[in-house]
């Protein structure tokens, strides 16, 4: 088949690897009908998560036809259409039992290598390192998907692939972030990022009832997005204007917003001060994994007592976290990678019953032979990218 | 000295000492088995005799990393009834493959024997 692979920084391509085969009897084969390019893909394409090796298949974001399953899975049958989250769960672990998937316990096989760097091990991800499990991604035209009597989930009716296909990740990932904000009504949320994951988690916060929700970006056209399609009702431009926390109190009354979203992660880059400087000194001479600024702003912004949601992705370490803001304004941190197979089902739902069209933050459309011009275009956000979906 | 290691599954004590009696994980030390608090399941804790010579660190074969891995994989075997293989670890859990990692895309049919599938 071929398949979208690694094979150093700043470099993929499309190539020819061997079939997917049945390790165990709880996979199954799923026939790729569409994937897309998630912004953590660029984190490995820029070479900023460590242990990938040359040759790794990537993404994790897909969705497919069902082609073959292992004698130990019962609730998919060849033919049926799934959508795949993108943590490999076991279903019966601890974690798992408590709604924690993306912490599985067993799924991923690399344990012992992400318990050194991470304290613990963390679940099996779709085409995310060997520190995630080594497991091959779903850039292509077949992936096996580990434990598919738990993670996948059957679209039963005509909802065309786009519609759909983010349940996967950037949907549950946005709404999780939001979910974490404890949202009860009259809040103020502020949202830094406003790429894809970005983009649900705004929509997630007016769904969820937010009052007032802020988008945070460099690029006018995915601030107009955040506003047009997402529902954002005020947005900062850190281009314009790099001080985002005056701005955040402005535009509060003083306050600072009741919650703040980190959709950003580990390559942030406003600001523009030394420390903006040191981190990308640091980071680029591989002192510092993680570049800190968006979280830095989102603690000194949000008021006192409030809630800090973390959903962009962090690697390893950063500098100068600014614990004494963190502290002494009493915050909640709350963090993760998405557990997508707690969302799956009642995002469906609102998919279904027409709450929410995932496909507004799709702007190109590629076949997968151009996935490298998917992740140029993507990083430079060339041509007012915002999501890139590959059709194998 | 003495090494250490411990994991928690999530089962009651008596199944977890059945399955660990029946299936005798190659661990050289003493094993024993504690309930963990609440709804946590069972705990169990190996001590090892010792830690392994230089050679045996060079070659990735101390006992403290390979009983490490038994507990991951017994884990792994009763509580999902199957150890989990990605493309990168074929064979499942195991210290040897840390260091020395497939590419992350599917098997050769001439992979899948040594690597435990068939």
């Amino acid at each position: 088949m071929r398949a979208n692979v690694w094979s150093g920084r700043n470099t993929v391509q499309v190539e020819n690897v061997p079939d997917p085969k049945i390790l165990n009897d709880r996979d199954a084969i799923v026939k790729i009908t569409s994937t897309a390019i998630c912004g953590s893909d660029l984190h490995l394409y820029d070479g900023y998560i460590p242990t990938m090796h040359k040759g790794d298949i990537l993404g994790h974001e897909f969705m497919g036809e069902v082609v073959e399953t292992g004698r130990g899975v019962s609730n998919l049958s060849v033919g049926d259409r799934v959508v795949v989250p993108f943590p490999i769960a076991c279903g019966n672990c601890w974690a798992c039992q408590h709604e924690l998937y993306s912490v599985c316990e067993n799924s991923n096989p690399n344990w012992g290598m992400a318990e050194k760097a991470f304290g613990h091990g963390t679940a099996g991800i779709f085409g995310y390192s060997h520190l995630t499990g080594g497991y091959a991604g779903g850039q292509a035209e077949f992936a096996r998907v580990p434990y598919a009597d738990v993670g996948p989930i059957k679209i039963e009716d005509d909802l065309p692939d786009e519609q759909v296909l983010f349940l996967s990740d950037i949907f549950p990932t946005g709404y999780m972030g939001a979910e974490m904000c404890d949202i009860k009504g009259g809040e103020v949320i502020a949202v830094f990022g406003a790429g894809p994951v970005g983009q649900f988690a705004i929509a997630s916060a007016v769904m969820l009832g937010a009052e007032q929700v802020i988008a945070i970006d460099q690029y006018d056209y995915r601030l107009q997005m955040a506003v047009n399609k997402a529902g954002a009702t005020a947005t900062i431009n850190f281009q314009e204007d790099a001080d985002i926390v005056e701005q955040l109190k402005e535009m509060t009354g003083g306050r600072g917003p009741d919650a703040v979203i980190d959709a950003v992660g580990m390559e942030s880059w406003h600001g523009h001060g030394a420390i903006a400087v040191m981190d990308r000194v640091k980071q680029a001479a591989r002192l510092e994994s993680d570049r800190g600024l968006a979280l830095r702003d989102a603690i000194l912004a949000c008021r006192p007592g409030g809630i800090v949601s973390v959903i962009g992705v962090y690697g390893g370490l950063m500098d100068k976290f600014p614990t004494g803001a963190f502290m002494n304004k009493g915050l909640t941190m709350r963090t993760g990678q998405c557990h997508v197979q707690k969302y799956l089902r009642p995002l469906y739902e609102h998919v279904k019953n027409g709450d929410i069209d995932p496909s507004f933050v799709i702007t190109h459309r590629l076949p997968l032979g151009e996935a490298s011009n998917g992740y140029e275009t993507f990083k430079h956000k060339q041509d007012e990218c915002v999501k890139v979906v590959l059709k194998p | 000295m003495s090494d250490k290691a411990a994991i928690t599954i999530n089962l009651p004590r008596e199944e977890v000492q059945q399955r660990w009696t029946s299936s005798a994980p190659e661990i050289d030390g003493d094993v024993t088995f504690k309930d963990a608090p609440g709804d946590r399941g069972t705990e169990i804790h190996v001590a090892l005799g010792s830690g392994g010579g230089p050679i045996d660190k060079l070659r990735g074969t101390v006992p403290l990393a390979k009983a490490k891995d038994q507990l991951r994989r017994f884990k792994q075997q009763v509580e999902t009834g199957e150890i989990p293989r990605s493309e990168g670890t074929p064979e499942g859990e195991s210290v040897g493959r840390k260091f020395k990692q497939r590419p992350a895309q599917p098997l050769e049919e001439s992979e899948l024997e040594k690597a435990g599938v068939r």
